[in-house]
């Protein structure tokens, strides 16, 4: 799919279009991952922003607005999912940047919300125990009551209040429960500061003084916030640092680098220790808090849990969720594309009979209906694709298929964390090259942003399922070897996805095997109320930039293979669009494409389909449409079947029209995933790289496969 | 049923671990997974992949068949 709108807070990134907070209060939402931040910053704000039952599902901040009980506005910001400041992946890494105020592009919060999982009490404190040593008024929101006490446990939200000196809020963001009371908690003006005391432990505490000392003194720091900072640089070891953040002062760095000498000639677990007496803090905190009323025994995810990573089972129900998938794609979607078809056929026809001929008419019926038309076909089978895909997002499956897929991905030298950007990528390589924020190890990050275009994404189902068309005339073939090709397309971009994470890994960016932590989490009904919206947004996305982008490329590609008009009016259509711009261009580029069996006129529609995939569509359908010349607009396919080579040798045969179905699983065809790999890895390096290896590697594979097909006589 | 008795592995892999609640002391159970490992930690699953599941010494506590 198009997607040549960037993401929102893509497009709001640049510093001029940050909006001057201004003295809008700036309320942060931070929180262990998945716990349900960003459901309660939508119910906050009145937004939509993307909620997925998986870890990772928010990597950039995302500011959204919100009015208080007396309608005054306040600013909310959504951050990603952390378990501890010490961030280990970018995605942390933004948590970490905004709370320290080292990012120039967000102010620093006024307030923090930290929202935890009330089901796993203990482990999300430990983040708010980091959180208050920032000296900042704190809310506590414990989310998921409802998970709390099915699974046996009774909270005391006032007991925890009365332990931690902050206003703590039970909710259940995804009922709307409790928002009312939190709205509440942020209108006050007089936000008490938590009674946080705890020890910083003895053998560390002279080094947390003296990196305080330096920051305030140094890097313009307030005590409470360098303090934090201070700790949290002994443990940040590798201080992972995140665009656009600010850098410490040198004199911090050197006292910082002497006291890590020091203990490591004195081997003092520093890190170990710390984190121990947090953890003693908070059982301390928690004490009374708590009460588990009963032990439940396994609950329904562990239950499901023994079937769906089941080595065996596990890999059936896999392989089931595809082939529905497919199946779908095809049967579901045969009714309502027959629908569209023929209202675009007879819309066309419509135009033909109230419009006199001449260029006019043949703008509107070729350029345009035969362009976009082309391709609005093809919505109900994205529909269909974004529906699955969010099922196994909402349902908690993703983190299961990357479990599953763990074994087969350490073969080719990453983790199954990197399976979740891979699989969004079926759907869209953009929020794919997003999701790979998780990933902690930066050589890993990049060798999955390299090969996730390679996952066949929504745009692709128009070239495939064209081609299939034209490759198998209806009715002669069973919709199961339809199906078949086209599975085999997805397992070729998968195993080509494998095959060059395993080069890459093997040769530019050698390291050592990955180690992954993955928190699973327990499965829930779909949500389909999130589904839907999921998906009327990717059809709008769609049908804007059939009406937008797709339209001006049709309309453009039209004028080229018009004009300029040949001197001789009665020649046929095939030696004006011979003589039109469109033609030359083509005819200079034919020599290249022809060893793959290509013609020039499929050759200017694989450079127009640069813009995006599924432009191949709308450019062979203004191509072929406008030869056709026919009285009686026709499907795309007929217009395909009947065009031939100068020699009078068919021009779509099966041959060809399967290696193009192979030159587009593999060739980088999509600008704005170009750009979001630029954005993503911060140079023009890497998506320069990937569009040559891409499109290299689409050649190559092409010809090996044309010539070998020739040889062997089809 | 086991407890966690001693982590070794890289520095930053094995301080998250104990953010996470997965540090010495700490009770497992394991629930599925021979190279990929799939554990429940204190009413969380935590899925460990080969290597860094081979950092995790856990005895094993009497009396579980686990
Ligand atoms: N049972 C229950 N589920 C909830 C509740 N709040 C949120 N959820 C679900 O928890 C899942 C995670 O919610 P998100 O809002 O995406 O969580 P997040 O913290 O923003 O997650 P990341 O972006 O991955 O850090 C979703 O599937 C929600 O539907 C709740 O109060 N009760």
């Amino acid at each position: 799919m198009v997607c040549v709108t960037l993401p929102s807070h893509i497009a709001l990134e640049g510093k001029k279009r940050v909006r001057a907070a201004g003295d809008l209060p700036v309320y942060a939402m931070v929180g262990n991952p998945n716990c349900g931040k960003t459901t309660l910053f939508n119910a906050l704000t009145g937004l939509r922003q993307k909620v997925g039952n998986y870890p990772g599902v928010t990597v950039e901040k995302k500011e959204g607005e919100a009015y208080s009980q007396h309608g005054r506005p306040m600013k909310i910001i959504d951050l990603p999912g952390s378990y501890s400041l010490a961030a280990r992946s970018p995605d942390e890494g933004v948590l970490r940047d905004v709370l320290l105020g080292r990012r120039a592009d967000t102010p620093a919060p006024h307030r923090i919300i930290c929202v935890v999982d009330a089901s796993n009490l203990e482990r999300n404190l430990y983040l708010v125990h980091q959180i208050l040593d920032l000296g900042r008024p704190v809310i506590v929101v414990l989310n998921m009551m409802d998970v709390a006490i099915g699974s046996g446990q009774r909270i005391d939200p006032t007991k925890l209040e009365a332990a931690l000196g902050v206003p703590v809020i039970p909710c259940e963001a995804i009922r709307g429960k409790g928002v009312v009371a939190l709205r509440l908690a942020m209108s006050r003006a007089d936000l008490p500061l938590a009674r946080h005391r705890w020890d910083v432990p003895g053998p560390i505490a002279p080094a947390v003084a003296e990196l305080q000392a330096s920051l305030v003194q140094t890097d313009g720091r307030a005590p409470l916030v360098a303090r934090a900072e201070a700790l949290l640089l002994l443990t940040d070891i590798d201080t992972l640092r995140v665009e656009g953040s600010t850098t410490l002062s040198p004199q911090t760095h050197a006292v910082l680098a002497q006291w890590r000498q020091r203990w490591a000639r004195e081997k003092m677990d520093w890190s170990g220790t710390l984190i121990r007496a947090r953890y003693e803090a908070i059982s301390r905190l928690c004490a009374g808090v708590i009460n588990r009323t009963r032990d439940l025994g396994p609950s329904w995810s562990d239950r499901i849990d023994r079937v769906l990573v089941h080595s065996v089972w596990g890999w059936l129900f896999f392989a089931l969720v595809m082939a529905a998938l497919f199946l779908s794609i095809f049967i579901l979607a045969e009714g309502p594309m027959g629908w569209i078809d023929t209202r675009i056929t007879d819309l066309g026809g419509w135009v033909k009979a109230s419009l006199p001929a001449g260029d006019l008419q043949d703008l509107l019926v070729n350029g345009v209906i035969g362009g976009v038309g082309g391709i609005l076909v093809f919505l109900p089978q994205i529909l269909i694709l974004f529906f699955f895909v969010g099922l196994l997002e909402s349902t908690g499956y993703m983190a299961r298929a990357a479990f599953m897929m763990d074994w087969p991905m350490s073969k080719v030298g990453l983790h199954g964390k990197s399976f979740i950007p891979l699989l969004g990528s079926y759907a869209c390589a953009i929020p794919g090259i997003m999701a790979t924020r998780t990933i902690e190890n930066a050589k890993d990050r990049l060798v999955t942003i390299l090969v996730a275009p390679l996952m066949s994404c929504s745009a692709r189902l128009p070239v495939y399922l064209l081609m299939i068309a034209t490759l198998l005339p209806k009715n002669e073939v069973s919709t199961p070897t339809k199906i078949g090709i086209m599975f085999l397309m997805y397992l070729v971009g998968t195993v080509g996805a494998f095959g060059f994470a395993w080069l890459f890994k093997r040769t530019l960016f050698k390291s050592a095997p990955p180690l992954m932590i993955m928190e699973l989490p327990p499965y829930q009904a779909p949500r389909w109320k999130e589904i839907a919206r999921q998906m009327v947004e990717r059809a709008w996305l769609f049908l804007k930039n059939a009406g937008t982008i797709i339209l001006a490329i049709s309309m453009v590609l039209w004028f080229l293979t018009t004009f300029p008009k040949h001197p001789d009016p009665k020649v046929g259509v095939d030696v004006q669009i011979a003589h039109s711009l469109a033609g030359r261009a083509g005819h200079l580029l034919e020599p290249v494409i022809k060893p793959l069996g290509f013609d020039w006129r499929i050759g200017i529609s694989l450079v127009t389909s640069f813009a995006a995939r599924e432009v191949f569509v709308s450019s062979l359908g203004v191509i072929f449409g406008v030869e056709l010349k026919s009285d009686d607009p026709a499907p795309l396919r007929v217009a395909l079947q009947a065009a031939r080579w100068p020699n009078g040798a068919i021009l779509f045969t099966p041959l060809v029209c399967f290696n193009l179905m192979i030159f587009y699983v593999f060739a980088m065809q999509c600008m704005s995933t170009v750009a979001v790999v630029k954005r993503e890895t911060n140079s023009w390096r890497w998506p320069l790289f990937q569009i040559g290896y891409m499109t290299g590697s689409a050649w190559l594979i092409c010809l090996v496969v044309y010539q070998t097909g020739r040889a062997l006589g089809f | 049923m086991g407890r966690v008795c001693a982590i070794t592995g890289e520095e930053s892999f094995v301080q998250r671990l104990r953010e996470m609640g997965l540090g010495e002391a700490a009770l497992v159970r394991k629930v599925s997974g021979t190279t990929t490992i799939l554990c429940q930690v204190n009413g969380t699953r935590i899925a460990l992949n080969h290597d860094a599941a081979r950092g995790i010494m856990v005895e094993q506590l009497p009396g579980n068949a686990h």
